[in-house]
């Protein structure tokens, strides 16, 4: 079995209308045996910015730990919060850097970018285990359930969804997905990033 | 070596398997069953052919999906057509589709230790004139299921039919339930959208699709009758009838 | 001359055949005749099925390589597996409990599988490992039950069915089918349950459970086991163990199937949902979460607030 799949776990990200959303399931396992049912893989970076860490449970501590060492440095040298696209390319340099004994963790970024009007637009964003980025428009999916987020999101997700109808997207689409992967599930989460708030929620899913 | 021998021991292996991509679905409703299937056939990155049907009908009330290895599939549907002829000709009428089904898995498990590599399903229509599924896995396991997507893009279709045909993780408006069966219109919709979206995220599926429709004897062809590209495979419209839509999937 | 050394010979490849027909008492169903009429063309397809083997020098460990994904993940034919399945022994009769998933590597390929086999009014198979090794098999042993009691004019016992199917499996040796079952029923002896595998095995007991969750199962299974346990009692600790498997292992789970064997044969007693038990129980008095028992309790688990 492959490493990336030893604790199990789900991640995905969908753009909105002036919204985004990110979502992760609960579930912390070592292969079958299912260990803790709240497991946070979705960790804040900045009031509109959240960083997603599906993959191997050591490694997301880890890079969970590293990029609040690398985002307080950031904010201490340059006197302002990190912006959506810089921590992108941040979570990227910092894969990179580990090219031949990488971390086993397929990060998604999802937050507010600031506009030079002074506004915000949507942002996401996924990388694989060596910082390949994906700029997507629509949604980015990572973890053990990947395949199956792919096809209900491409079955469910629309362009301009006001925020509500997509927390209701997100959480369709991930609840569904993990429920047909073996690794994945156990609760869920789901954080909507709008420009002045987030909503987070907790979603009741299937516990087997 | 020089002299052209080996300097260490050479091993050979024959492999008679191949995949060949491609995804199937079906769907069963009150009195009608859907089976679709797209078109293309492929091996690794390279597209064998854009037409190269997966469903087959059988008889005017049961249609097979077959799926995996490509050769493996051909066979084992011209074994089952000879079957289901003998049969025929045995006993003066077609097999009703339990016993198709039952046929079925005791062909699949006499090949236990040489196994046909192909995931088939079964839909059509049973004696009660209910719609049915049947899907097995290659060795012969068996299950009647309202709905059921195998092959290359299994993954990304059956969560999306779990919560648009059973309403998984979906709550009722309170005072009311979910319906048991859905509208065919429906149905084709969740079809062809299922298939635009594997279309979309995996590569061994796209080209052409094909969806057989089969209505329970005496029901009206409303639900499909105004979509074009529509053909009848039927013998006699008395009976149950087959009915087969043809529709165009991205090519790239 | 040859022929008649031949029949008589206890050695040689045709006494090899012979035996294991004698094993199976396959030599009756080998007359086409006896699957009915085909007007002619019964001799077209044989009822009896002739298994087709690869012309490998090694056929099992050709099957192996195309089809243990424990071995090669990337093999190409999966078969599915993960199961948990219980049965168990009491004054009441025989409680079988079992989950209804079935899994092709991380894939949830079905949560409705039936994995307890019906073999006639009062026998039940369970089912864990290949899937069609398991419904093949068990429907098979159920004509020969049913041939048993035409012959014999009496139920099959228990103890004959289970060893009629663990000697036929054991005739098939090496050759890669898998399977773990528990043959559950009541014949003149009482209930009985016997596990057979496709090792050979056979073992008459009182409490078994088999599967990649049957550890879990055990666990709830052994703490709540007596013999003098209700009817409803026990049909609770079957539900409540499977429960406990579907929850904590990753491939058990979606749905419980319960069934009761008494003396007047089997009983389906109910199909519970998982997810539903965790959150409200069978009767929707209280579920069987952990944290249900324990928020609110202490400081580490403060009420959920809406």
């Amino acid at each position: 079995m492959s490493i990336m799949q030893y604790n199990g776990g789900s991640v995905i990200a969908m753009v909105g209308k002036d919204c985004v959303a990110i979502a992760s399931d609960l579930r912390l396992g070592v292969q079958s045996l299912s260990i803790a049912t709240n497991f946070q893989k979705i960790f804040p970076v900045t009031d509109r910015l959240y960083l997603g860490l599906p993959g191997l449970a050591s490694d997301v501590a880890t890079l969970h730990e590293r990029f609040r060492l690398l985002t307080n440095m950031y904010t201490i040298k340059e006197e302002r919060e990190i912006e959506p696209e810089t921590f992108a390319q941040l979570v990227s340099s910092t894969l990179y850097e580990k090219r031949f004994g990488p971390y086993f963790i397929e990060p998604v970024v999802a937050g507010m970018q600031k506009t030079p009007s002074g506004g915000y637009k949507p942002f996401i964003a996924a990388t694989d285990l060596i910082g390949c980025l994906n700029f997507a428009k629509d949604f980015v999916v990572a973890g053990t359930a990947s395949e199956k987020l792919f096809g209900v999101a491409e079955g469910l997700w629309e362009p301009d969804l006001e925020a509500e109808d997509l927390f209701e997207t997100i959480s369709q689409t991930l609840l569904n997905a993990v429920d047909r992967d073996a690794f994945s599930g156990w609760g869920a989460v789901v954080h909507v990033i709008t420009k002045d708030k987030v909503v987070t929620r907790k979603l009741k899913g299937r516990m087997d | 070596m020089p002299d052209g021998s080996f300097a260490h021991p050479q091993e050979r292996q024959f492999n008679p398997y191949s995949e060949n991509g491609g995804t199937i679905l079906a769907i069963a409703g009150a009195d009608f069953t859907v089976v679709a299937g797209d078109t293309r056939q492929s091996e690794g990155y390279s597209i064998q052919t854009r037409y190269a049907p997966k469903v087959f009908k059988l008889t005017d009330r049961a249609v097979l999906a077959v799926n995996g290895f490509a050769a493996d599939g051909n066979m084992f549907v011209k074994k089952v057509k000879q079957r289901l002829e003998w049969y025929r000709h045995a006993h003066a009428k077609d097999m009703p589709l339990r016993a198709i089904a039952r046929l079925i898995q005791t062909m699949l498990y006499a090949q236990r230790f040489f196994p046909y590599y192909v995931y088939n399903i079964l839909g059509g229509i049973e004696e009660d004139g209910s719609g049915a599924v049947y899907s097995f896995d290659p060795v012969g396991s068996y299950e009647r299921e309202a709905c059921r997507a195998a092959g290359a893009a299994q993954a990304l279709v059956q969560p999306f039919l779990d919560n648009q045909i059973y309403f998984k993780n979906q709550q009722p408006p309170a005072g009311s339930s979910h319906p048991v069966h859905l509208p065919l219109p429906d149905v084709l919709s969740i079809v062809i959208d299922s298939f635009t979206g594997a279309t979309e995220r995996h590569i061994e599926v796209g080209d052409g699709l094909e969806i057989f429709v089969i209505l329970a004897k005496g029901r009206s062809t409303q639900g499909f009758d105004g979509r074009s590209g529509v053909q009848e495979l039927s013998t006699t419209p008395e009976g149950d009838r087959v009915f087969v839509i043809r529709r165009e999937l991205k090519k790239d | 001359m040859n022929s008649l050394t031949e029949r008589f010979a206890t050695t040689g490849y045709a006494a090899e055949l012979k035996r294991a027909k004698d094993v199976l008492g396959e030599e009756e169903d080998g007359l086409d005749p006896m699957w009915g009429s085909q007007a002619g063309f019964g001799n077209l397809a044989s009822g009896v099925v002739k298994f087709n083997i690869p012309t490998v020098p090694d056929p099992s460990a050709f099957l192996r390589m195309h089809t243990d994904d424990f071995a090669d993940p990337s093999c190409r034919i999966k078969i599915k597996h993960g199961t948990t399945t219980l049965a168990f022994r009491f004054q009441g009769g025989v409680i079988v409990a079992v989950d209804s998933r079935a899994t092709a590597g991380s894939y949830v390929a079905s949560g409705t599988v039936k994995k307890v086999i019906e073999i006639n009014p009062y026998l039940l198979g369970t089912m864990a490992g290949g899937a069609a090794d398991c419904q093949y098999w068990e429907t098979y042993l159920g004509m020969q039950c049913r041939l048993h009691e035409l012959r014999n004019r009496e139920r099959i016992s228990v103890a004959a069915a289970s060893k009629y199917l663990s000697n036929l499996v054991y005739s098939y040796k090496g050759m890669g089918l898998s399977m773990g079952t528990m043959i559950c029923g009541w014949d003149k002896t009482g209930p009985a349950v016997f596990y057979v595998d496709s090792d050979g095995t056979r073992l008459k007991g009182d409490l078994f459970s088999v599967g990649s969750g049957s550890t879990f199962a055990y666990g709830v299974l052994d703490q709540g086991y007596r013999w003098d346990l209700t009817d409803e009692e026990a049909q609770e600790l079957g539900r409540r163990s499977i429960y406990a498997a579907g929850h904590r292992d990753a491939f058990s789970g979606n749905t419980i199937n319960l069934f009761h064997v008494k003396e007047d044969g089997w009983k389906f007693i109910g199909n519970y949902d998982v997810s539903k038990m965790h959150y409200d129980g069978p009767d929707n008095t209280g579920g069987y979460a952990y944290e249900l028992r324990v928020e609110g309790k202490s400081s580490a688990n403060p009420p959920v607030t809406q």
